[in-house]
C-alpha cells in the first residue's frame, strides 16, 4: 500500500542521512509501478501497441497546446528534497534570514516539515514530489490533480489577475497565460508555512511563483520554475526540470492522515 | 452531544459566506445583473446536459442523511453500531473529526460546496471540504472486479436520459455515512443520479446498496444549489484543528 507514505520521503536530506536517502529512494522506486492498468485513451502507440512517448505533442482544437495527461517528475526525491539540486550553493540568492532558516531546517534534519504533518506541500513542491498529478482542461481554466495529498489546484486562464489581497494558503492562487507554446502560470497568495523544498527551503507570504509548462513531445514537459520573493531571496532564481508522461495508468488514493508513520522519526538531531 | 452536533454545523454554516467575489462566467442573469438560477439548464455541445457549475451542498442531510425516511433497512450489526454512535458517543472515531476523508455520499452533503467539471471522458469533482477530488470515468470503462479499498471509492458514470448515473464501489467500510454514523462495509456500493432541473437547481438521489449493513438497497434525495460569482476555498483539515478536542 502507498496510501500515505509520502512524507515518508520527503524530508530526509541525502548528505546528513544516506541511509534514510536511500530508503526513500526505495521507497520512490515502486512508485512508477502502478497498479491500476488501464489503457489512456488517444496516446499515439507503436506497431507494437507500446506508448509513443515521442511523438508530436497534441494540440486543442483552438490550437494550444494540448497539456492533458497524467505526468510525473522522473528523478525520484532529487528535486523533493533539494529545488535547488542543479544549481550551486552560491546560486541561491538568500536574504540572510532565510540563510539563517534553511540552515536550522538542515540542522534539525527537517524535523519541522510541514508535510510531516499532513500539510499541503504547496507551490513549487506539488510537482517535485514523486507522485503523478493529472492536467485537466476545462472550460476557463486548467486543472491539475494531484495524487499526492488527494488534492487539486485551478490554474484560471480566463484572463483574470492575481488578486490583490490574497488569502494566505498553502497551495496558493493561480493563473495562466499561453506563451507561444508554452503554459505560463502565476501563483501568489501563500501562507509562510510551506517549505519549497522538503530540506527546508523557507518563503514568505511575498512568494510568487512562475512556472513554465512547456510540451516537448507527446510524453515529455519541460517546467521552468522562477522564486520570486524579495523578503526572503535578494533577487528571482530560476531552475527547471523534466516530467514524464505516465501512460495506461490512474491515479491512486493518498490519505496522508490515514497511518501516517512519519510524525514519531521527525526528531531531529 | 445534539448540541455539539449543531455545533458542528453552525461551524460549517459560517463558511458559506465565502469571501470571493468573482462573478462566474456563463450564468445566465435578470435585467439587474442577478444569477438566473431558474434559466434552463445548458447543455454540452454533443447535447448532454451540463451539470458544471459549483453546488451548495444540501447539508440538511450531513447529521442524518436517512432523515426523511421512515426506516433504514439496518442488519442487527449495522443497528448496533448506529446505535453506539447516534448519540454521539463514538463521535471521536467519526473519521472526517481525525481529518480523513468523509466518503462517499457524506462528502456530497458536507457543509462546504463542490465543483463538478464535466469533461468528455471524465466528471472531476472538486471538494472544497479538505481540499479532496473525485474522478467519475464517463468513458464506459467498468467498475473494478477487485478494486483498492480507499474512502472515496472508485467510480463510473454513464447517462441514462438527462440524469448523470454514477456508480462507485472500492470503499474501505471505514466511512460513515453521516454524522449519526450510519455504517458502511467494504461491500458499499453507491448510485447517485445527478440531475440538472434548472441552472440553479441539482436533484441528487443517492441509493445505498450494502448487503452486510443493510438488508436491502434504500435510497434518498438530496437537492444541492448552484453557488453563483464565487470560489471555493482552500481547506486543509489538518491546520489549527480544533474538533476533536472537543469532542468527549
Amino acid at each position: 500500500m502507498r496510501t500515505n507514505a509520502m512524507s515518508d520521503i520527503f524530508h530526509r536530506r541525502p548528505r546528513t542521512n544516506a541511509f534514510v536517502a536511500l530508503l526513500a529512494f526505495a521507497l520512490a522506486a515502486p512508485l512508477s509501478a502502478q497498479w491500476i492498468k488501464y489503457p489512456t485513451f488517444g496516446i499515439p502507440r507503436t506497431p507494437d501497441g507500446k506508448p509513443d512517448l515521442t511523438a508530436p505533442a497534441p494540440k486543442l482544437p483552438d490550437g494550444k497546446p494540448d497539456l492533458s495527461g497524467l505526468w510525473h517528475q522522473s528523478n525520484g526525491v532529487k528535486y523533493t528534497v533539494n529545488l535547488a539540486a542543479d544549481l550551486k550553493p552560491t546560486d541561491v540568492p538568500y536574504q540572510p534570514a532565510t540563510e539563517a532558516l534553511y540552515k536550522q531546517h538542515q540542522d534539525s534534519i527537517s524535523k519541522d516539515d510541514p508535510v510531516g504533518y499532513c500539510n499541503f506541500p504547496g507551490i513549487p513542491q506539488m510537482e517535485a514530489v514523486p507522485y503523478p498529478y493529472k492536467f485537466m482542461n476545462a472550460p476557463g481554466m486548467i486543472v491539475i490533480l494531484y495524487e499526492a495529498f488527494h488534492t487539486y489546484r485551478q490554474i484560471f486562464m480566463d484572463g483574470r489577475e492575481l488578486p490583490k489581497d490574497p488569502n494566505p494558503t498553502w497551495m496558493g492562487y493561480s493563473v495562466g497565460r499561453w506563451d507561444g507554446d508554452t503554459l505560463v502560470v502565476d501563483s501568489a497568495g501563500f501562507n509562510d508555512k510551506s517549505w519549497l523544498d522538503s530540506g527546508g527551503r523557507p518563503h514568505s507570504e511575498a512568494l510568487h511563483v512562475t512556472e513554465r509548462f512547456t510540451r516537448r513531445d507527446f510524453g515529455h514537459m519541460n517546467l521552468q520554475i522562477t522564486i520570486d520573493d524579495p523578503k526572503a531571496y535578494t533577487k528571482p532564481w530560476t531552475v527547471s526540470y523534466g516530467i514524464t508522461l505516465m501512460p495506461d495508468t490512474e491515479m491512486i488514493e493518498y490519505v496522508c492522515n490515514e497511518n501516517n508513520k512519519d510524525t514519531p522519526h521527525l526528531v531531529g538531531k | 452531544m445534539r448540541r455539539l452536533l449543531a455545533a458542528i454545523v453552525l461551524t460549517g454554516a459560517s463558511l458559506h459566506a465565502q469571501w470571493f467575489d468573482i462573478k462566474t462566467p456563463g450564468i445566465p442573469r435578470t435585467a439587474d445583473g442577478k444569477p438566473d438560477l431558474a434559466a434552463p439548464a445548458p447543455k454540452t455541445p454533443d447535447g448532454k446536459p451540463d451539470l458544471s457549475g459549483t453546488w451548495d451542498a444540501d447539508r440538511s442531510y450531513l447529521v442524518n442523511i436517512a432523515k426523511d425516511l421512515k426506516e433504514v433497512p439496518m442488519r442487527p450489526a449495522a443497528l448496533e453500531l448506529f446505535n453506539q454512535r447516534k448519540d454521539g458517543g463514538r463521535a471521536k472515531e467519526e473519521p472526517d473529526a481525525n481529518c480523513l476523508p468523509q466518503g462517499v455520499p457524506k462528502i456530497d452533503a458536507a457543509p462546504v460546496p463542490w465543483k463538478l467539471i464535466q469533461g468528455p471522458r471524465e466528471v472531476m469533482i472538486l471538494y472544497e471540504a479538505f481540499t479532496l477530488f473525485r474522478e467519475i470515468f464517463t468513458d464506459g470503462r467498468e467498475l473494478p472486479k477487485d478494486p483498492n479499498p480507499t474512502w472515496l471509492g472508485y467510480s463510473v458514470g454513464h447517462w441514462d436520459g438527462d440524469a448523470l448515473v454514477v456508480e462507485s464501489n472500492g470503499f474501505n467500510g471505514k466511512t460513515w455515512l453521516d454524522q449519526s454514523g450510519h455504517p458502511t462495509s467494504d461491500a458499499l456500493h453507491v448510485t447517485e443520479r445527478f440531475r440538472r432541473k434548472d441552472f440553479g437547481h441539482l436533484e441528487l438521489e443517492i441509493t445505498i446498496d450494502d448487503p452486510k449493513m443493510y438488508t436491502q438497497p434504500w435510497t434518498v434525495k438530496e437537492s444541492p444549489r448552484l453557488l453563483a460569482d464565487t470560489e471555493l476555498l482552500e481547506f486543509n483539515c489538518n491546520e489549527n484543528e480544533r474538533d476533536v478536542r472537543h469532542i468527549p
